[in-house]
């Protein structure tokens, strides 16, 4: 028995949690190099740590090309697809390479039919590395006055701010069930792809576009907030029948307890 | 009722039934001064039996393949009418079992009952306290979630830190040099079948004991004597006690009842406090979340293997409590159960009590 | 119960019929929930048409397919002439085969024979195959 025991004991502390190194899995050897390079060669990987895409897990080499697994300079070689850094007429293609529909609406807008007079380009305003999502607050008058006035870009500000903020509630709201357990993929797949198209729609800078637009945008947002208020107000409905049973669990342990008391300290007859 | 009547009638002509009925509940008696305390084996008994009812029936909908078992929960929190409800009653059971599993051993280990002639009742209850965790462990497992698949590496990995047999070990946990289908088919088979069983058998055995022995009277009060130390067998009987039945079985069920209730307003009202963000994500092999941390009860020994300079020695240390824990009624040999007369013991108690406490509020914010 | 002199009887008799009925609401509570979670699957949308394509039928030939969630035969006896029936055999439920060579269906358990619109030809089934309803629509079979 005695050796049973201790055999059990070791066991549970076998199976008892330790420590791993959890960066070690993720780490590119673009990465590791360059983190290390200092300078302007390392300031990327900072920069890129907090962007959109580390987030999201796109890496240095789904844009810049190359042998992420190779650890020797080798892995900048053309050989392996490596791009390098793209000129500043070249960037719109750069990124374009996914961002397939932003780019075709930006190709026919002001910005991007200027881009060879100097026009606007994607890491003008979205930053480079540091990649920011597209929202409201990258139009503003500090960034949209280094080239032009601002008035025009304030007025497709304004005309955005509904949807937008539409969006960012939805998008909350959608987190929240998330974390309560439900499969919310449907839901942030409608909310994606709307939101997508919405922030193409950021990128032609036709004010008259985007105004006629947004309310097609909040019908469209209408159908998934209408299932995420449905499946709110049925979690609603579970919590009223949740409390009704505590309170029934309750009232029965409080009547075990009564009913206890109505035999005393007696020895019970047979 | 008259049927019912004759039915008992013509078993209990054959097996004399009523006679075993009567000889355990109201001839049973319980000392008249037993508290509340006594009641955590009973709450226990109900919730593990209620974990084998939500469990077979989530083991209808659950698919126990690495490609599908994600998917499977999913559909039965979503799609399958009440799943859940069945699935939060056995995942936030499971949290609520291990919380009364520690109330009750620290009350045994409060009031000394775990000494002679109960050594036995002690050590199968020390078993069922680890099987109750391995089970834990298992099962979470099962989902295949991020959670799932890193505290299983976490957790199969601390056993490489043993000499010698370390690598083959934690080899032979997993079924493969990494969690995968493999450890998915053992533990799942652990899971519903294995460890349940040793549960039914140990649990039966623990209560075998505690109907022999009968049940210690609390070390409490102007009458409290220190434990008797006989050479021979005896039933401690408590003349002038109270009957088992109806009596103390009401104060029981009242007890349980309690429990109940905060079970159901944990899993309706907070069922996300037991769910930490990466149970919510499909496993990943290729991908350790951030910040990651085993469930609430592990947390004091994943932080003594952190302040330890090597895993191995905080490895040690985890067995050499645990151990000390599984053999503490043949070190401790005292007659004496009073706390008042036990300073010593006591002192110690609450010290590492607050020990693990201050390790797992260090290892839950580190 | 007369030598009880603490613990009036009435009063206990009258906190167990309240704890009868919180007992009984409870039990509904927690029953109705696994009563719900064992219920068969309500039927798919869109059930009662199926669609197969004609190609997968040729003449003289047949095709086995789920309808509604039993298994079904088509067939094709003459060309552009399609029969649905069910292919469980109305005898004890063995599901029936197509014999190509005798044009018609064989339950392979006790023998029962039905001709190729589902009419029992010998053996022990009591009634014939129930025919479902087909139309045609381009390529394709409408079943139901």
């Amino acid at each position: 028995m005695k050796r049973v025991m201790v055999q059990s004991a070791v066991l549970l502390c076998l199976l008892v949690v330790g420590v791993v190194d959890v960066d070690a899995a993720e780490k590119s050897s673009c990465l590791q190099c360059h983190a290390d390079l200092g300078g302007p060669l390392s300031k990327p990987v900072g920069l890129w740590q907090a962007s959109v895409h580390a987030e999201n897990r796109v890496s240095c080499h789904d844009c810049h090309g190359g042998d992420a697994s190779e650890l020797s300079m080798e892995a900048m070689s053309p050989v392996r697809g490596f791009i390098g850094v793209p000129k500043y007429g070249g960037v719109p293609d750069f990124c374009g390479r996914c961002h397939i529909g932003v780019k075709e609406d930006y190709d026919a807008s002001a910005h991007g039919l200027a881009l060879n007079n100097g026009g606007a380009q994607c890491v003008l305003c979205h930053g480079d590395h540091a990649i920011k999502q597209a929202d409201l607050d990258l139009i503003n008058e500090q960034s949209c006055s280094r080239c032009h006035e601002y008035d025009r870009a304030a007025k497709i500000r304004t005309a955005l701010a509904e949807v937008d903020s539409a969006i960012a509630l939805l998008d909350l709201e959608i987190k929240q069930l998330f974390r309560t357990g439900i499969a919310t993929r449907d839901m942030s797949g409608e909310l994606f792809s709307v939101r997508n198209d919405f922030h193409r729609l950021f990128h032609n800078v036709d004010v008259e576009a985007v105004t006629a637009q947004s309310a097609s945008f909040l019908e469209r947002l209408e159908k998934t907030s209408g299932r995420v208020d449905s499946i709110k107000s049925d979690l609603g409905q579970r919590k009223l029948i949740g409390a009704v049973v505590v309170v029934l669990l309750i009232a029965a342990g409080i009547l075990f307890l009564l009913l206890r008391r109505t035999y005393g300290e007696n020895k019970s007859p047979r | 009722m008259k049927l019912m009547q004759s039915l008992v009638d013509w078993v209990d002509v054959r097996l004399g039934v009523r006679q075993i009925w009567i000889a355990n509940s109201s001839d049973y008696l319980v000392p008249r001064n037993i508290n509340k305390w006594y009641s955590l084996g009973t709450v226990l008994l109900v919730l593990f039996g209620l974990q084998f009812v939500t469990g077979i029936l989530l083991l209808i909908h659950y698919v126990p393949d690495v490609e599908k078992a994600f998917a499977s929960v999913e559909r039965i929190v979503n799609v399958v009418p009440f799943g859940w409800l069945i699935r939060s009653l056995h995942a936030v059971g499971s949290n609520l079992i291990v919380v009364v599993l520690l109330l009750h051993m620290l009350s045994v280990l409060f009031m000394g009952s775990y000494k002679r002639p109960r050594e036995l009742t002690w050590l199968s209850g020390f078993g069922l306290f680890n099987l109750g965790l391995i089970l834990c462990l298992t099962g979470y497992l099962l989902p295949w979630s991020q959670l799932s698949f890193w505290a299983t590496t976490v957790a199969t990995d601390a056993a490489g830190a043993l000499p010698v047999i370390g690598a083959e070990l934690v080899e032979f946990l997993r079924g493969a040099p990494s969690v995968g289908p493999q450890t998915l088919g053992r533990f799942f088979a652990l899971h519903v079948v294995v460890l349940p069983f040793a549960l039914v058998g140990l649990i039966g055995f623990h209560l075998f004991c505690v109907r022999r022995n009968g049940i210690s009277t609390p070390p409490f009060g102007p009458d409290a004597r220190p434990a008797k130390v006989g050479g021979f067998f005896e039933h401690e009987k408590n003349p002038g006690g109270i009957p088992f039945f109806p009596n103390y079985t009401l104060e029981e069920m009242g007890v349980v009842c309690f429990f109940l209730a905060l079970l159901v307003a944990v899993t309706f009202f907070a069922p996300q406090i037991f769910v930490p963000y990466s149970a919510l994500e499909p496993a990943d092999p290729f991908t350790t979340p951030e910040h990651i941390k085993p469930e609430w009860y592990f947390l004091w020994a994943y932080q003594t293997l952190k302040i330890f300079p090597s895993k191995l020695m905080g490895l040690v240390v985890q067995i050499g409590l645990m151990t000390f824990l599984a053999l503490l009624p043949f070190i401790d040999r005292g007659a004496e159960r009073r706390p008042i007369k036990r300073p010593i013991f006591v002192t110690v108690y609450v010290l590492i009590l607050l020990v693990m406490i201050g390790l797992s509020i260090w290892g839950h914010y580190s | 119960m007369n030598d009880h002199p603490v613990g009036a009887p009435p009063r206990r008799k009258f906190l167990a019929v309240l704890l009868g009925l919180v007992g009984a609401a409870l039990t509904g509570f927690f029953a109705w929930p696994v009563l719900r979670f064992l219920a068969p699957a309500e039927s798919v949308q869109g059930a009662g048409k199926v669609q197969v394509a004609k190609s997968l039928v040729p003449v003289g030939e047949a095709h086995l397919f789920s309808f509604n969630g039993r298994p079904a035969v088509l067939l094709q006896k003459k060309p552009g002439e399609f029969i649905a029936l069910t292919a469980v055999c109305t005898h004890l439920g063995c599901i029936v085969k197509w014999v190509q060579d005798d044009q018609e269906l064989l339950c392979p358990c006790h023998g029962g024979r039905f001709s190729a619109e589902g009419v029992v030809l010998s053996g022990p089934p009591p009634s014939p195959l129930e025919r479902y309803p087909v139309s045609l629509q381009d390529d394709q079979i409408l079943i139901g």
